[in-house]
């Protein structure tokens, strides 16, 4: 009776495969919903924010008359010349497409964007030598009527809105149909200033690409040098004493300080005392290099961190085998251990600055979240010290603002910043893969 | 091609060694290593003779490797180890202050228990030390170097095809060798290998023991191990460790057939260790 056949599972067999198919089940479930929640976040993110990189534009000959143009410079609102200068350029467009309307001028130029007339200016300003000829144009939509070309904006709601009207959105209709009136990317959204409140069709987030860039340059250089120099002598010169031991211990806990603090560290000590001492242009509100900065502050636990936990990963084998040979300790180091170490001191930095990358709260203390439109730098001063905003604090200056057309900029900005940290992640993976295969 | 002067020189190296033998390359006095409180090593006194293979055995934590490592000073790398006592290199003491272990170190080489090539091409490992010494002054010396000592460590036939692949793709006994043929790579004085053939099979062992006879012309050689028989093979003198005594130092010969103090004996003979 003792005896069992191998080909049938006696009870506690069959017990443990089912505890293994149980924990099978739970460990796929838990996966499932991770990537189900991420293929959502991913849907919400591009649904509600590819719509920033595409803008409606009105194609039209605007003819440059040098009379008109004189006359609209000496006059005291010289915009409202302009303004006159394109709408009778667009009724004569509609004309030709042989678009009949009785619409008045005021309401018509309510199909243009409100940035259109200093648009127009700034073009003859520059291109003098234009003057006289007929240019094409393609003038900005406003908000409203991209809206409704994406589809945020409904004829049901028109008769209640004081923004856009019925007749505005026929003849929208007849100048799409006509070709006059057109949805194409936006380039504008990537590399151009932001705009006023009043006029998110022109909104964009160049200034705030180059801010964060401005920071991260500075990240990089002061939290990986300062992160790595300082790992290397407490991982391989220091000695293992109380003091050493307070101070990674302190590095620690350094990691887990929120955000904020770093910010209200940053705002008091190079902002209210550092800046007034050295009177330096580049210490001050608002400034990319004291976000930088601070950012490094925030960034340089997890880079000693990362950096210490790779150079402990170096087997003991390859220090005795190099000071054995008579190598000196700074040979040791820099021939041997931070070669074997630098993928996962790459890795730590590289998450490191995405952390950086994506913070928003610390800036806010310094002033790099602006109400006023980001405009971009023009100097390399001006880039590190003019006011400056970061990406993550851009999208949360959109995201405050009333018309809903930032909100779908807000998403975009956030479209725009994935792209960079995978960039980065990416950058990590690929200079990880590089540095291992010396093996 | 072997010249009438390389069996020349052969001869008068032999001829020279009795002399040598005579010579005392280290020589340790009264010399205490601890760890933290621990006592490891006690009162040491041992004189270890040029051109001379000199064997330390003893049972397992007696303290043989931490007294090979004071010879060279890798002890200083440990934090908690303290060296008390005077070990004189050449009737220089090397805990001196003025000494740099650094400098030492390039004149007593060692070779560790587990094979620890770096991981770099085999001729990159074979390389550094005469790089970081400054020991070839072209490529063609340095060439030179690594194939000598690649020769010499026994290894040569196996890796001369591939010079350039990894060192850490190599058997753990072609590792080994490797890790001999770049310590002899930078010239050393003395050579320390603490148990070299623990993770070698006997053809390796045996092609090992051979090249520390060999290096025994030119090195003073000090190995640790736990084979009796190996002691026996290759070394001219032995020094029998327990619980960080040095409990009998003498002829190797002597010491196997004839060993004066009752734990020797019973250590070699098996019943205590
Ligand atoms: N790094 C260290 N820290 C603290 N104690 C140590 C250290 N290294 C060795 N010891 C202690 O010193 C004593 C001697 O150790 P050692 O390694 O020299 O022994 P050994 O004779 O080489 O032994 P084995 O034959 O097993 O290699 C042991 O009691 C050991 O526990
Ligand atoms: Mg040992």
């Amino acid at each position: 009776m003792t005896q069992t056949s191998l080909f049938t599972a006696d009870a506690r067999t069959t017990k443990r495969n089912r505890a293994e198919k149980r924990f099978k089940a739970y460990g796929l479930t838990a996966i499932s919903i991770g990537v189900f929640m991420l293929v959502y976040l991913l849907y919400t993110i591009l649904s509600s924010g590819l719509g920033a990189f595409f803008q409606t534009r009105v194609t039209m000959d605007i003819p440059l008359v040098q009379e008109e143009i004189i006359k609209a410079e000496k006059g005291l609102l010289k915009t409202k010349a302009y303004k006159k200068i394109i709408a009778n350029a667009l009724y004569a467009e509609l004309a030709e497409a042989g678009i009949e309307t009785t619409m008045k001028e005021k309401e018509l130029l309510g199909i243009i964007s409100g940035r259109a007339p200093a648009e127009l200016r700034s073009f003859v300003q520059e291109n003098p030598d234009q003057i006289g000829t007929t240019v094409e144009f393609k003038l900005l939509a406003g908000s409203f009527i991209d809206g409704y070309m994406k589809g945020r904006v409904v004829r049901e709601n028109a008769e209640r809105s004081k923004n856009y009207s019925i007749a505005q959105l026929d003849l929208v209709d007849q100048m799409q149909k006509a070709g006059i009136l057109k949805k194409g990317f936006n380039l504008a959204f990537i590399t151009g200033n932001d705009a006023s409140e009043s006029s998110p069709e022109a909104a964009g987030f160049g200034p705030a690409i180059l801010g964060s860039l401005a920071m991260m340059i500075v990240v990089a250089g002061c939290a990986v040098t300062l992160g790595v120099a300082a790992s290397i002598f407490l991982e391989e010169f220091a000695p293992q004493n109380r003091f050493t031991d307070i101070i990674e211990v302190n590095i620690s806990n350094l990691a887990a300080v929120p955000s904020i603090v770093f910010g209200i560290l940053g705002l008091s000590v190079f902002i209210n005392y550092l800046g007034p001492i050295s009177g330096d242009d580049w210490i001050k509100n608002n400034s990319a290099f004291v976000g930088g900065m601070v950012l490094t502050l925030m960034t340089l636990p997890t880079v000693i961190i990362a950096t210490r936990a790779s150079l402990k990963a170096v087997p003991p084998s390859i220090r005795d085998a190099a000071l054995g040979l008579g190598a000196s300790k700074l040979q040791t180091v820099f021939h041997h251990v931070l070669p074997l170490a630098a993928p996962g001191i790459l890795t730590g930095s590289i998450i490191g600055l995405a952390q950086a990358l994506g913070e928003s709260a610390p800036l806010l203390l310094i002033g790099l979240v602006l109400a006023q439109g980001a405009s971009a730098p023009d100097s390399i001063a001006e880039f590190f010290a003019g006011p400056n905003t970061a990406m993550p604090a851009q999208i949360y200056q959109w995201s405050t603002r009333a018309d809903p057309a930032f909100y779908e900029r807000a998403w975009g900005g956030i479209i725009i910043l994935l792209v960079f940290l995978l960039t980065m992640n990416i950058l990590a993976v690929i200079l990880r893969r590089r540095f291992e295969r010396r093996w | 091609m072997t010249s009438k002067h390389d069996i020349d020189t052969q001869y008068n190296d032999n001829q020279t060694r009795d002399l040598d033998m005579n010579n005392i390359k280290i020589s340790a006095k009264k010399v205490q290593v601890y760890y933290g409180d621990a006592h490891a090593i006690k009162d040491v006194d041992v004189e270890i003779q040029d051109k001379t293979v000199t064997a330390f055995i003893g049972p397992s934590g007696c303290g043989k490797s931490t007294f090979l490592r004071s010879l060279n000073r890798m002890n200083d790398t440990i934090d908690i180890c303290r060296v008390e006592g005077e070990i004189l290199l050449d009737n220089e003491n090397i805990y001196d202050k003025r000494v740099d272990p650094v400098q030492l170190r390039a004149k007593v080489g060692m070779v560790f228990q587990k094979p620890n090539p770096f991981p770099k091409s085999i001729y990159d490992n074979i390389a550094y030390g005469p790089r970081i010494h400054g020991l070839a002054k072209n490529k063609a010396e340095l060439d030179d170097i690594v194939e000598k000592s690649l020769r010499r460590g026994a290894i040569w036939n196996e890796v001369k095809d591939r010079l350039h692949a990894p060192g850490t793709g190599l058997s753990g006994g072609q590792q080994q060798r490797l890790c001999i043929a770049r310590a002899i790579a930078t010239e050393p004085e003395v050579l320390l290998m603490d148990e070299p053939c623990s993770a070698l099979d006997p053809i390796a062992t045996a092609q090992v023991e051979e090249l520390i006879d060999e290096l025994r012309s030119n090195y003073s050689v000090v190995i640790v191990t736990h084979s009796m028989q190996q002691a026996a093979r290759v070394s001219q003198k032995t020094a029998f460790f327990h619980l960080g005594n040095l409990v009998e130092y003498g002829d190797t010969g002597q010491i196997f057939t004839n060993p004066q103090d009752s734990r020797t004996e019973s250590y070699i003979t098996g019943r205590i260790g």
